[in-house]
């Protein structure tokens, strides 16, 4: 039997990720000490990691080449996805919120409003489910800069401790939901692997809860 | 102005010999099946009108289907499923035929999947359907010739049982809007536990709720039942309950080879299932190969009420998955290159005719010379030239 491949989202979730494996359990000296492996063995080879961009991760789990994956709930919400989305890992926490300069009537007058966001999708369900006519504008870097540049009214972005909005005369407006991270799984892999990922799962269940 | 002339729209590709082989030789082992069974072909149109496709009964989003309008501006669709067109199609012209009705087909279907996922867009599937008959004969009949039109084309593949209806009517029981009732539905399709907790947390406490809980988690061998056993009570789901364990215990007695696994949390998003579901799985791949399931209340649709089961395979999966394990069937050159001597091409067109008729594969050489013949002949692998003169002269090519 193959071990079990997860996808592991690199950055900032990577270092909760790991010490949850350890907690579990596996020894993940070799994903600690990667160099420039992209492929890791865990725990003696009964898991291999792979490191990966957050939609990536999805990518991998979508198509079954990889099993597991650990990724953003933001992620999820932007790119969607046939998966399982089994465990609310409970670390990475952060919100999406819709933020813009201190003091602005984002919901005042009837004059469509421009939104600059990294995530045009989460954007334009947050602003359909409010029946509200929006232009969304996808910017790639630091979003906060939209508004002060003056290309848009708002931006939608992830806020965690709102020190960046802060630093530059925003503020938030409304959250709109928050965020943490997921362990996603394959639904083919899901049935026929179910032994192996469910005593996974449970310590995981047992450590996140603990 | 650039020309999009060189390539395919994305979703889409040119299938090439051992693909076109290892594609047609499934459709002919999955149709073959299926007509020793009895079931006749149909072929429905490559386009319908977007009305029987209605996302509220399939299920299949607006935003998937390729869309068009026809002559009056009515809006058209390139069919994006195949049961609809079947039941449109039997519950209108086949609708006085006596019953039951048997009915097979291999077609391609298309789905507009979002951009640069990889997803194909045109797949072709293979599917039968009985019309006009439910029951547990009919039920075993169509899962038993799932297995045997899976089983001809692929080793070992697990089959997956469920029963729509269970959701269903616990969904139905509880008090909440159609909205949140599909919120519910997706969070067990998905497996999403913690947002499933999250939704029912915020309901009252009740028999339903918590059953709604564990549905997601009832899936794996036999001993689901077991753990389903709390179920047992109920007056509405105990049947179900006990009819899907009676086919499970009844499909191993079959004599199926593989894996048997039942998920009572399947509960997909083509609302047009009402009963038993089952679909099967591959070790290695992300997808259901093949999927299918009673659907008692989508003829009704069509105006001509009855119940029906039915399934499909995915034949393009099945051949990436040959390819890949590398069991697919190669192509292989011909057995004789015939070439004519000036003067006697149509000699050598007739010889080529007759050899053919014996079961070789025959090509004709186009070649002005013999020489230039035998050197095509090992260049493409062909074993044997037939140099058609005054006599039949053969040059045996050694690689």
């Amino acid at each position: 039997m193959k071990p079990l491949r997860i996808a592991l989202t690199k950055g900032r979730l990577e270092e909760n990720a790991l010490s949850l494996f350890e907690k579990v359990g596996c020894d993940c000296t070799a994903a600690r000490n990667k160099g420039r492996k992209l492929i890791l063995p865990v725990d003696g080879g009964r898991f291999e990691v792979v490191l990966a961009k957050a939609a990536d991760v999805i990518t991998y789990v979508e198509y079954g080449v990889c099993d597991l994956g650990i990724v953003g709930k933001d992620t999820i919400l932007e790119k969607g996805g046939n998966f399982f989305e089994v465990m609310d890992l409970g670390f990475g926490k952060c919100k999406f919120a819709l933020a813009g300069p201190v003091g602005t009537d984002f919901f005042g007058g009837y004059s469509a409003k421009t939104v600059a966001s990294k995530y045009p999708h989460v954007a334009g369900n947050y602003f359909e489910s409010k029946a509200m006519d929006v232009k969304i504008i996808k910017i790639e870097g630091s979003v906060e800069l939209a508004p002060l540049l003056g290309l848009s009214d708002a931006i939608v972005d992830i806020v965690e401790t709102g020190t960046t909005l802060k630093e530059n005369g925003l503020e938030v407006i409304e959250p709109i939901c928050g965020i943490s991270a997921r362990l996603i799984v394959n639904p083919a892999s899901m049935k026929l692997r179910k032994m192996e990922i469910e005593s996974l799962t449970e310590k995981m269940e047992h450590v996140c809860k603990s | 102005m650039k020309k999009n002339n060189k390539t395919t729209p994305e979703g889409t590709k040119d299938f090439l010999f051992e693909e076109c082989l290892t594609k047609r030789s499934i459709e002919k082992t999955v149709s073959g099946v299926f007509a020793s069974r009895g079931f006749n072909e149909v072929i429905t149109p490559g386009f319908e009108f977007y009305d029987v496709f209605d996302p509220d009964l399939s299920g299949i989003k607006q935003e998937s289907m390729y869309k068009m309008t026809d002559k009056s501006g009515r809006i058209v669709v390139m069919r994006p499923d195949l049961t609809l067109p079947i039941a449109r199609l039997t519950a209108t012209r086949l609708q006085n035929l006596p019953k039951p009705i048997r009915l097979y087909y291999t077609q391609p279907v298309y789905r507009n999947c979002p951009g640069l996922s990889g997803r194909r867009d045109e797949t072709t599937q293979a599917g039968a359907e009985l019309l006009g008959a439910g029951g547990i004969r009919a039920d075993l009949e169509m899962i038993s010739t799932a297995v045997a039109a899976l089983g001809g084309c692929l080793p070992g593949f697990r089959l997956e049982l469920g029963h729509a209806g269970i959701f269903r009517a616990l969904a139905d029981r509880l008090p909440v809007s159609d909205d949140v009732r599909e919120d519910i539905r997706v969070y067990i399709e998905t497996k999403n536990y913690a947002a499933l907790d999250a939704l029912l947390n915020g309901l009252e406490k009740s028999e339903t709720v918590s059953a709604i809980r564990k549905l997601p988690h009832l899936f794996g061998g036999e001993d689901v039942f077991e753990k389903a056993a709390f179920l047992g009570g109920d007056s509405e789901l105990s049947p179900m309950l006990n009819y899907l364990h009676k086919i499970y215990g009844l499909i191993s007695e079959l004599g199926f080879p593989g894996r048997l696994m039942v998920d009572l949390g399947l509960v997909q998003r083509n609302s047009y299932y009402t009963n038993i579901v089952f679909s099967a799985y591959v070790e290695g791949f992300g997808d259901a190969v093949l999927f299918g399931g009673r659907y008692d209340s989508l003829l009704a649709y069509f105006g001509s009420p009855m119940p029906a089961i039915g399934f499909a395979v995915n034949i393009d999966d099945i051949s990436e998955i040959l390819i890949r394990r590398k069991m697919a069937p190669g192509v292989r050159p011909a057995d004789v290159l015939v070439h004519g001597a000036d003067g006697y091409e149509v000699n050598a067109l007739n010889h080529a005719g007759s050899l053919a008729k014996k079961g070789l594969k025959c090509e004709n050489s186009v070649f002005a010379g013999e020489d230039e013949a035998v050197a095509y002949a090992k260049a493409c692998g062909i074993k044997r030239v037939d140099i058609v003169g005054k006599k039949i002269k053969t040059v045996v090519c050694c690689q």
